[in-house]
């Protein structure tokens, strides 16, 4: 269970952000619309543990991160949350199939390459997986950092604008896709974007 | 995949930031590295070539001269000195043993040297096979000797005025090769050795009235082939031999008083250091020069020059952690969301403050490494062209010690260019990385 309370935050002490509460249980999904400067991606780092809230609390599975000491929270996020974002970014110097291996290996998770490759194959990237970063189209780039997200087989998966910078053709299979995986391994889903397309694919959404 | 994997392989995938700064710390390494060895090696040689020797008393001149061409035979003599001014010092108490050397002819670049069998005994040098000389015209040779000129027991050969090769042949009389020294790793190895008779013999022909000379050495070397094709017998021949050499001494010492080149000196006690140089420096027309003296002459002279190369090195090392230190942080820079990646997908500070250091260290031990090898090979190369001239140059494989300091100082070197990017990296703001790109 994903669990938030009265979240705000402040840059500077004159804008405040006020977050809605959210409350989403394990397989469900959650539409978070809002227009640019409305603290949507500060949103997703308060939810990731990368922030922490000037007021409120998260709780995810019975575990507050403001308990957490920053490397703790660290260490929980990568076991626990998997994370997309608006560009898709790789190590560099690492094979797509590598870099899923390093995630993996960061998360502090067995190393399982069947379940690298396996994955891989599910996401449609199997021919691609000894392929640099750099030789993938984007809408390839965005699949694989998915594969990246979901390599730990998380129990929150967070994207942050995770279509915004594809055609309808790519967005609508990505979609697809993170919602597909999230209930195949019975992950929370949160999509925090201001892409109008995606208003429809989703039962629950709240408006920033 | 794991951190130390990552470290390899953005160290593979950078290769010309790579390259250059493991050849800048080769070459730093490299340098130093080879000075230390061309030190102990010239350091080990002029000192272990020594074997107890005092004093050497020669001619007038340069006592460093004196030094080299007495005792490590890499520079020509200072002159002739007469033996029977070396036989009234030889008396004096505080002498315990002298070994007279003559020098003045060669071999194929081997110098052949007329001395007393003392001289190979002060090396501790066995013989491999024969015996040494016990006639004049007699040699015994050293194993680099053997090795280089074909030599074999019984072997006669030519030797040639002065001490390079290539001076007008002394065809008058040949030299006999009856014993071989086995390898002792000293100067000895590049001798022919062989009497004092001998060496005066060769030259007084040279040095007599043209007549006189040719005439009896004509006759000698008639008898000689005659006697020895007609009786067939070896004992008879040398027997025979051994008698005219002897002829031809005692009518060339009539002539002439004797001459040698140095004599080599051991002290009974210490005292005589203080004592007999002086002594013999003021009160004769001789020269004395006390090797351990000159040695450490010329050595704090080599390091001046040592010192010198050596700041240079260090100065290479500098400039290869700056290269390193720049490649890194320059990586970083471009590195840097990947890096805020990692920290997202779990990997804490230390990991990536691990996989930053490893890079540095990384590139400043396989420079260390590098440069060791590359010293070796330099040596192998110099060793090989120079082995004839000098024996200076054995090769040195393994660590010397004081090459290990060398390790603290390329892991220090590349601890201090990784420190600035570590920092970068332990310090890195997620949220601020991420959303500013």
């Amino acid at each position: 269970m994903l669990k938030t309370e009265a979240l705000s935050f402040s840059y500077d002490n004159t804008n405040i952000f006020n977050f809605p509460d959210i409350l989403l249980q394990k397989g469900e999904d959650l539409l978070i619309l809002g227009d640019s400067g409305v603290g949507k991606t500060t949103l997703i780092q308060i939810l990731s543990g990368l922030l922490r809230p000037q007021s409120g609390i998260v709780e995810l599975n019975g575990t507050r991160f403001e308990n957490l000491s920053s490397k703790s929270l660290d260490q929980f996020r990568g076991s626990h949350i998997g994370m997309v974002f608006q560009r898709s970014h790789f190590v560099r110097n690492l094979s797509i199939l590598d870099n899923l291996l390093l995630f993996l290996y960061l998360s502090n998770k067995l190393h399982d390459k069947q379940r690298a490759i396996d994955l891989l194959e599910e996401i449609g990237l199997s021919d691609k997986m000894n392929s640099m970063p750099d030789e993938l189209s984007q809408g390839e780039q965005q699949r694989a950092a998915i594969a990246n997200a979901l390599i730990k087989t998380p129990d929150l998966i967070l994207a942050d604008e995770p279509t915004s910078s594809l055609d309808d053709n790519n967005c609508q299979k990505i979609i697809t896709l993170l919602k597909q995986q999230a209930s195949l391994t019975n992950a929370k889903l949160i999509i925090i974007t201001h892409d109008q397309r995606l208003k429809d694919q989703f039962n629950t959404s709240i408006l920033l | 995949m794991n951190i130390n994997r990552l470290s390899c392989i953005n160290i593979i995938r950078n290769p010309f930031n790579t390259t250059l700064s493991l050849l800048l710390m080769a070459f730093g390494i490299g340098i130093i590295s080879l000075l230390l060895l061309l030190n102990k090696s010239v350091e080990e040689k002029l000192y272990g070539n020594l074997n107890g020797i005092d004093m050497v008393i020669g001619a007038k001149g340069s006592p460093l001269q004196l030094i080299l061409s007495s005792i490590y035979h890499i520079d020509n003599p200072t002159g002739n000195i007469l033996l029977e001014d070396v036989n009234k010092i030889k008396t004096d108490p505080m002498i315990e043993s002298t070994i007279p050397l003559s020098l003045g002819d060669s071999y194929k670049g081997f110098r052949i040297i007329g001395t007393t069998h003392a001289y190979p005994q002060l090396f501790q040098v066995n013989l491999q096979s024969g015996k040494l000389w016990d006639k004049s015209m007699q040699v015994v040779v050293g194993s680099n000797v053997v090795e280089a000129c074909q030599l074999k027991i019984g072997s006669t050969f030519y030797s040639s005025h002065g001490l390079l090769e290539g001076g007008e042949v002394h065809d008058q009389h040949a030299f006999k090769v009856v014993g071989i020294l086995d390898e002792s790793n000293s100067i000895i190895d590049q001798l022919i050795l062989t009497s004092s008779e001998s060496i005066s013999k060769v030259h007084d022909h040279e040095n007599h009235s043209d007549h006189n000379h040719e005439d009896h050495s004509d006759h000698n070397h008639e008898d000689h082939s005659n006697h020895n094709h007609e009786d067939h017998s070896d004992h008879n021949h040398e027997d025979h031999s051994n008698h005219n050499h002897e002829g031809v001494k005692e009518d060339c010492s009539h002539g002439h008083s004797e001459m040698i080149t140095a004599m080599l000196v051991k002290f009974r006690s210490p005292v005589g250091f203080i004592k007999f140089p002086r002594k013999v420096n003021e009160t004769t027309n001789l020269q004395a020069a006390v090797p351990t003296f000159e040695i450490n002459r010329l050595i704090s002279l080599l390091g001046l020059g040592l010192r010198s190369i050596n700041m240079i090195a260090f100065f290479i090392i500098i400039v290869s952690g700056l290269s390193i230190f720049i490649s890194l942080y320059n990586s970083l820079k471009r590195r840097r969301y990947e890096l805020a990646l990692m920290r997202v997908h779990g990997g804490t500070r230390f990991q990536l403050v691990k996989l930053v250091l490893q890079e540095g260290i990384l590139i400043s031990i396989l420079g260390l490494f590098l440069g060791i090898l590359f010293s070796r090979l330099i040596l192998y190369i110099v060793s090989f062209f120079l082995y004839h001239n000098y024996s200076f140059y054995s090769i040195q494989l393994s660590l010397i010690k004081e090459e290990l300091w060398l390790f603290p100082i390329a892991l220090f070197v590349g601890f201090l260019a990784s420190l600035i990017p570590i920092i970068q990296a332990y310090r890195i703001n997620i949220p601020k990385t991420l959303s500013n790109v």
